[in-house]
């Protein structure tokens, strides 16, 4: 089967300024993945989860923001992980299959005999060697990361359908109107490299069927589908789905926790899932009592090194400050992202919200968010130079 | 409150003060006992078994209010407070020689209220007028009289308003005069009207004898501090804040247009403003409390909460916000 010189390469959709408008204003600022979870950017959960896969020769980030604005980060992770990093633009948006098929020479480069494909705003352990040896022992083109959720949620997701005994993929539907399974898709994949011929038979169908629509133009005009352009392909829709039942993709299910970052709401809850991952993981990026300086810290908190925390504030849980941030004499930060530059002066009150950079807080203000992650209007974000005097 | 008006009653010689209640006589005259033998003042209790509205507890009284000397006797509603001119009333009282006068005040909204219609320059009232749909005046009664002793043989012991069955009365005979009440009037029935009160009486205050109000690096505009109360480091108290006798204000607190009454405790870091606090209530750390929010007697807000406008019965605790008004039970 596998020899232990299987080379893998991972390959993070990271989308483009187009896409996750949902997540402004916060994204009008910095693109959506280098925005930070638990201290982190949301890019590198997903890249720094990719370590533990045995082989791993290159990380590829594909999607269609500027080069530079991926640049500095691409090359401070690289040296920190120790595995080449990089950052490939779309000149235009492919769908998710399409982008890795024009990718496809960069990632053979070094004949990986595995690819995982991570979308990077998906928010979970990313158990990617298990899925990797559970992918060899099925024998398919392609596993898929599942999970369950509770049925009135589903579809809002892909759901799918798996034989509880092979666990292989029968059937496969994008955001159903009416119930098909508790099983979602979660956005993460393992596949071997004939997944490129797949997609490439997905064209040439395409490109097929255009040329009998320039028979009939008016069949064309009449056509009730959206108009899809021939190279875009989307790996849910045009791969998984037609090849359901078919032994070429298998499942393997997390019991972990799985959550879409789709809004700033959800940052919250996924910062937190994310500092809580730490406990096991890094526990040294979390804040004690000693490296705070004496400030109260309650449960799972991430300081940045250069922030300037008052001993007699009280931190957390679920607090995550950015570079250079100043907490006053007083301050009670519960369940809030406070990102880089900002100041939140003396006795001040956070909770449930994502204070954005270089705001200020007043004195004695309260800046207070419901705390129901998924209300669209559930916590409280000031974007870039809020200011909120008591 | 009643206490501002005892004493002065006492500045001008008031010797006996009657108080018509209809509810719980015993609080009343335990409070008022130590009082009594401090102000050396009489006070007695005068209950109304059934309401008697606004005039039928002064038939109630009247052996209290006759004595025989023919003198006139001030009544005053409690849920009133002014500066208390009452040396001006008796003078004014003795120079008409009518048989009443009643203090009036000037408000902007006056079609609110029951409106006095006087001549300006002898101040003889004409005739009232409950809450006009035009303009008659902009003058109401202020709820403080000065009345003779036959006014009580207009009053029959049964449920009698006076402003509505009394006063005409006197009006009609030419009988009645008005003294408009300078500096602030206020009535304080309502909560939102004592946080107003409050400011006008500290106001006041400050022009007659500012050397009672507090002063400090951490004192904004007008505040009194009861000489017991407890204040700590890096707070910020101020304007128009009110802090009563044995209250703990612990550090880093801020307090605004709001009264803390006896034995409340406000914890480090919390945040107050336009409310009041009830008598050993506590507010806990980082809350924030404020819009009217009122606590009871022993209200006791948990850590980290935040009231806006809640009205919270005695006896309770609140473990989790308030976002709108309401009221707790």
């Amino acid at each position: 089967m596998g020899s232990s010189e299987d080379r893998v390469v991972a390959v993070i959709m990271v989308g483009g300024p187009t896409k996750g408008t949902r997540f402004r204003p916060l994204s009008l600022n910095i693109p959506k993945p280098l925005f930070p979870l638990a201290g982190q950017p949301m890019v590198h959960h997903p890249i720094y989860a990719c370590r533990r896969i045995p082989n791993l020769a290159q990380v590829y980030l594909i999607g269609f923001y500027e080069e530079r604005e991926f640049a500095l980060y691409v090359s401070a992770i690289s040296n920190e992980l120790r595995v080449p990093v990089r950052y490939l633009r779309e000149d235009k948006p492919h769908g998710s299959a399409g982008g890795l098929y024009s990718f496809r020479d960069y990632i053979m480069e070094d004949s990986p005999s595995y690819i995982f494909l991570l979308n990077c705003d998906v928010c979970c352990s990313f158990p990617l060697p298990e899925m990797l040896d559970a992918h060899k022992g099925y024998g398919g083109m392609g596993t898929i990361l599942v999970s369950k959720v509770s049925a009135e949620s589903a579809n809002q997701f892909g759901e799918l359908v798996a034989d509880p005994v092979t666990k292989e993929l029968l059937h496969y539907t994008e955001k159903p109107e009416t119930f098909v399974s508790e099983l979602i898709n979660c956005g993460v994949y393992v596949f071997t490299p004939n997944i490129f011929a797949s997609i490439e038979d997905v064209f040439m169908q395409r490109r097929g069927k255009a040329e009998l629509r320039r028979v009939t133009s008016f069949e064309a005009l009449q056509s009730a589908t959206k108009a899809i352009p021939a190279d875009y392909v989307r790996l849910d829709q045009d791969i998984l789905s037609p090849l359901a039942g078919k032994k070429e993709f298998y499942t393997y299910e997390t019991l972990d926790f799985w959550e879409q970052i789709k809004t700033p709401g959800m940052s919250l809850k996924c910062s937190a899932l994310y500092l809580h991952q730490f406990r096991y993981t890094s526990p040294h990026l979390l804040a004690s009592e000693h490296s705070a300086k004496r400030a109260t810290i309650i449960g799972d908190v991430y300081i940045h090194p250069s922030a300037k925390i008052h001993p007699t504030a009280k931190i957390g849980p679920n607090v995550s400050i950015s570079a250079n941030a100043r907490i006053g004499a007083g301050v009670r930060l519960i369940s809030c992202i406070i990102l880089d530059d900002v100041e939140v002066l003396e006795n001040a009150v956070v909770i449930h919200s994502i204070v954005g950079w270089k705001s200020s807080i007043g004195k004695w203000s309260r800046v207070q968010g419901e705390g129901d992650y998924n209300a669209k209007l559930g916590s409280t974000i000031l974007g870039e130079f809020g200011f909120c005097r008591r | 409150m009643i206490l501002h008006q005892i004493e002065a009653l006492k500045d001008v010689g008031v010797t006996e003060v009657v108080l018509a209640i209809n509810y719980q006589p015993e609080v009343m005259l335990n409070f008022l006992k130590e009082f009594e033998t401090k102000l050396d003042i009489k006070i007695t209790c005068s209950q109304e078994t059934e309401p008697l509205g606004t005039a039928g507890p002064l038939a109630l009284a009247r052996d209290h209010l006759i004595d025989g000397s023919g003198e006139p006797f001030f009544v005053l509603n409690s849920d009133v407070i002014s500066e208390y001119p009452f040396e001006e009333l008796i003078q004014f009282h003795r120079s008409h020689g009518g048989e009443a006068t009643i203090m009036v005040t000037k408000v902007d909204e006056p079609s609110k209220y029951g409106v006095v219609v006087m001549e300006e320059e002898t101040g003889k009232v004409e005739r009232f007028v409950e809450k006009p749909k035009i303009f008659v005046g902009n003058k109401i009664n202020a709820g403080i009289y000065l009345l003779n002793p036959s006014v009580l043989d207009r009053i029959q012991l049964r449920p009698t308003s006076i402003e509505k069955e009394v006063f005409p009365q006197i009006a009609a005979d030419e009988k009645l005069f008005a003294m408009v009440l300078p500096g602030f009037w206020m009535d304080i029935g309502q909560p939102r009207d004592y946080i107003t009160g409050l400011r006008l009486y500290l106001t006041s205050l400050r022009k007659k004898s500012p050397s009672k109000l507090a002063t400090g690096s951490h004192m904004v505009g007008n505040v009194l501090v009861h000489e017991s109360a407890v204040i700590g480091e890096g707070c910020l108290i101020g304007p128009d804040v009110a802090i009563g006798p044995g209250c703990v204000v612990e550090s880093g607190v801020r307090l605004s247009r709001c009264t803390v009454m006896q034995g409340a405790r406000i914890k480090k870091h919390a945040c107050i403003s336009s409310s009041i606090i009830g008598w050993h209530s506590t507010v806990g750390q980082w809350a924030r409390v404020e819009n009217m929010t009122i606590l009871g007697e022993d209200v006791h807000v948990c850590d980290e909460v935040y009231s806006n406008g809640g009205v919270v019965l005695p006896h309770k605790e609140i473990k989790s916000s308030i976002l709108k008004p309401e009221i707790v039970m």
